[in-house]
């Protein structure tokens, strides 16, 4: 909108540097630091798990595909948000997609960290430990599995094997990989060309993000389904791959409103951060908290209703034996406290309350994912105790997280951070009260 | 009460959000505390410039939320274990994860009521009549393009000529006058 008869009003001017700020580099060593010391404690935990229970390296590898799922959320969740503000538009989008373009680029770290989680197949999965149908009779008699084990093990085997999981894997790290690649390369090409060319990039961008979120969608679904879903063959859910979808972008908002203030304290963020995108923002995170305990609980009434022994078992896995404690704290971390906080329109536009809140809510989603993965194993199932290797689950997604941390920053350093060939660029830049 | 009479307040119309935002923090920093503004869409730097003060809509939505939740809550409760206790696949009479749907329906449907009426409560809606109809401009640009300031008679710095040249120096459109 045209300003009228005063046109010295307080509309701003876009800073000379568009860089990332030097401080992203003090977080980058902050993290490495943080990082190398989790992770000395994660094997120095191995063995002192062993000398308990000679299950230091199955938790280890447990609390591995805990961390690498939640970093693995961040970045493809990262590629999701970038294609959906391409097609939704909005000022949001504008300022935060240099850093979810860096938060896509870090899929290379996530391949690493699969490398690691399929190193330790046979540990996590019963599919990868018993590969035919001799290996399933033998571990019966024996003991070691369960007769309904057997069964799914015997039946799914076409499914869940270890060919079929990497191969699986890496056509989904292939497709989130062309992408990433893709957007990545057209968003800078975009900057590169004058104003006149943006109808062109709006719906060049448009075109390849819709069918992407789709393929995305299926994907990493597929990735929920073979990674976390199978250490537990006898069970399945069809809400599944959306319950994770939603925590993606649970934490993937939260994890964006993080970058965006804490970059605010310099330029160029001082001056694009408005408070009416941080409300924005903090009000698309309250919908995917009410959305995300939605569909948990969703699932956990129809086979609650259903009352199934082929389903219901999952659960009272992860109810017994002490673990209705964690489930309630799940509850309260998840869900209660993000949501109040997030009812409240001041903390929404007060950026130090909201930066709390986004790092509870990136814990708690650890926390839930703990509790997803932990029961799936016979020590843990409807068992819950304390033992050295329970400490993996905090200091190798502590490690792997802050590596991840640390190559985000190497990323967001590559880029400006600010796309310029935008026209959002000029109304964010403007006062608050210009637009409706 | 009986009708009043005589000047309601002085109308200065702006054609963009940012001079009528700078006129009203002005005014507001000059002491002027009965006044308005009126514009086509929420312009939140304009209710922040008057001195916008917090209202009980949210109290009354919390409130008027939670009571629904524990109605609905207390209602399947009393009616599964002691009104009409029914059997229903082995499960327990007090069967809570049924229970949340319909008590997070009716915390929704509480909340939303007790969210719009008691806004039209407390901000005395409707109304059958408002001065400023009276001004012409006003009837049709508050809701097009234009943005009013008013400053009323009941303040206490009103005067008629010296608020109209006071009004005057933000360079408005137009200042008029408005009868009750």
């Amino acid at each position: 909108m045209a300003h009228g008869s005063q046109p010295a009003s307080h509309s701003k001017a876009l800073p000379a540097d568009l860089g990332a700020p030097a401080f992203v580099n003090a977080w980058k060593s902050r993290a490495l630091i943080v990082g190398g010391i989790s992770m000395c404690i994660a094997i120095l935990l191995i063995f002192l798990a062993n000398a308990q229970d000679h299950l230091g390296f199955d938790h280890f590898y447990r609390a591995w595909a805990l961390g690498t799922m939640v970093t693995w959320g961040l970045c493809i969740g990262g590629l999701a948000l970038l294609m959906v503000q391409y097609c939704s538009g909005g000022k949001w989008g504008l300022l935060l997609r240099r850093p979810l373009e860096a938060m896509s680029r870090t899929l290379p770290l996530i391949i690493i960290y699969f490398l690691g989680l399929a190193t330790g197949m046979k540990r996590l999965y019963l599919w990868a430990k018993y590969t035919s149908d001799s290996d399933t009779t033998a571990a019966l008699s024996q003991h070691l599995i369960s007769e309904i084990q057997k069964h799914c093990l015997d039946f799914k085997r076409p499914m869940l094997n270890p060919a079929a999981f990497l191969s699986v894997s890496f056509l989904c790290f292939a497709i989130w990989g062309f992408y990433a690649w893709r957007l990545n390369a057209l968003g800078l090409k975009r900057d590169s060309q004058g104003r006149e060319t943006t109808p062109f990039w709006i719906k060049k961008l448009e075109n390849i993000s819709g069918p992407g979120i789709v393929v995305y969608a299926l994907t990493m679904t597929a990735a929920a389904i073979y990674w976390v879903m199978s250490m537990d063959p006898t069970w399945y859910s069809s809400v599944y791959g959306l319950l994770f979808l939603v925590g993606q972008g649970y934490a993937t908002l939260a994890f964006s409103i993080i970058v965006a203030v804490s970059l605010s304290k310099a330029e160029p963020f001082k001056t694009l951060l408005r408070q009416t995108e941080q409300h924005d923002l903090g009000k698309l995170t309250f919908a995917f908290v009410m959305l995300n305990i939605y569909l948990a609980f969703g699932q956990f009434l129809i086979i609650w209703s259903g009352n199934l022994p082929d389903e219901i078992n999952w659960y009272l896995d992860r109810i017994r034996g002490g673990w209705g404690v964690i489930i309630t704290l799940d509850f309260i971390f998840h869900w209660l406290i993000p949501f109040t906080m997030l009812l409240s329109r001041d903390l929404k536009r007060n950026k130090k309350r909201i930066v709390r809140v986004c790092q509870w809510m990136i814990f708690a989603r650890a926390f839930d994912m703990f509790w997803l993965i932990e029961p799936n194993f016979k020590d843990a199932a409807r068992n819950l105790h304390f033992s050295w290797g329970i400490l993996e689950y905090i200091a190798v997604p502590v490690a792997l997280f802050s590596f991840w941390l640390a190559y985000f920053c190497t990323q967001l350093k590559t880029r400006p951070l600010v796309q310029t060939n935008d026209p959002h660029l000029e109304e964010i830049l403007e006062p608050e009260h210009v637009h409706a | 009460m009986p009708a009043r009479e005589g000047t309601y307040g002085l109308l200065a119309e702006f054609d963009t959000p940012s001079d009528l935002v700078r006129a009203a923090q002005q005014a507001r920093q000059d002491g002027w505390r009965r006044m308005d503004c009126y514009t086509p869409y929420p312009v939140e730097e304009a209710a922040e410039a008057i001195g916008f003060h917090r209202n009980k809509v949210p109290l009354v939505t919390l409130i008027g939320g939670l009571m629904g939740c524990a109605a609905m809550f207390s209602l399947e409760t009393w009616i599964s274990t002691l009104a009409y206790p029914l059997n229903i696949a082995g499960r327990p009479l007090y069967s809570w994860p049924a229970f949340i749907i319909p008590a997070y329906e009716w915390t929704i449907l509480w909340a939303g009521l007790s969210a719009a009426f008691g806004m039209l409560a407390l901000n005395g809606l409707p109304a059958l009549y408002h001065p400023l109809f009276n001004a012409p401009n006003f009837r049709d640009g508050a809701t097009t393009d234009k943005f009013f300031l008013c400053l009323e008679a009941l303040d206490p710095k009103f005067d008629l000529v010296e608020a109209k040249a006071y009004l005057q120096q933000f360079k408005p459109n137009s200042v008029v006058e408005v009868e009750y």
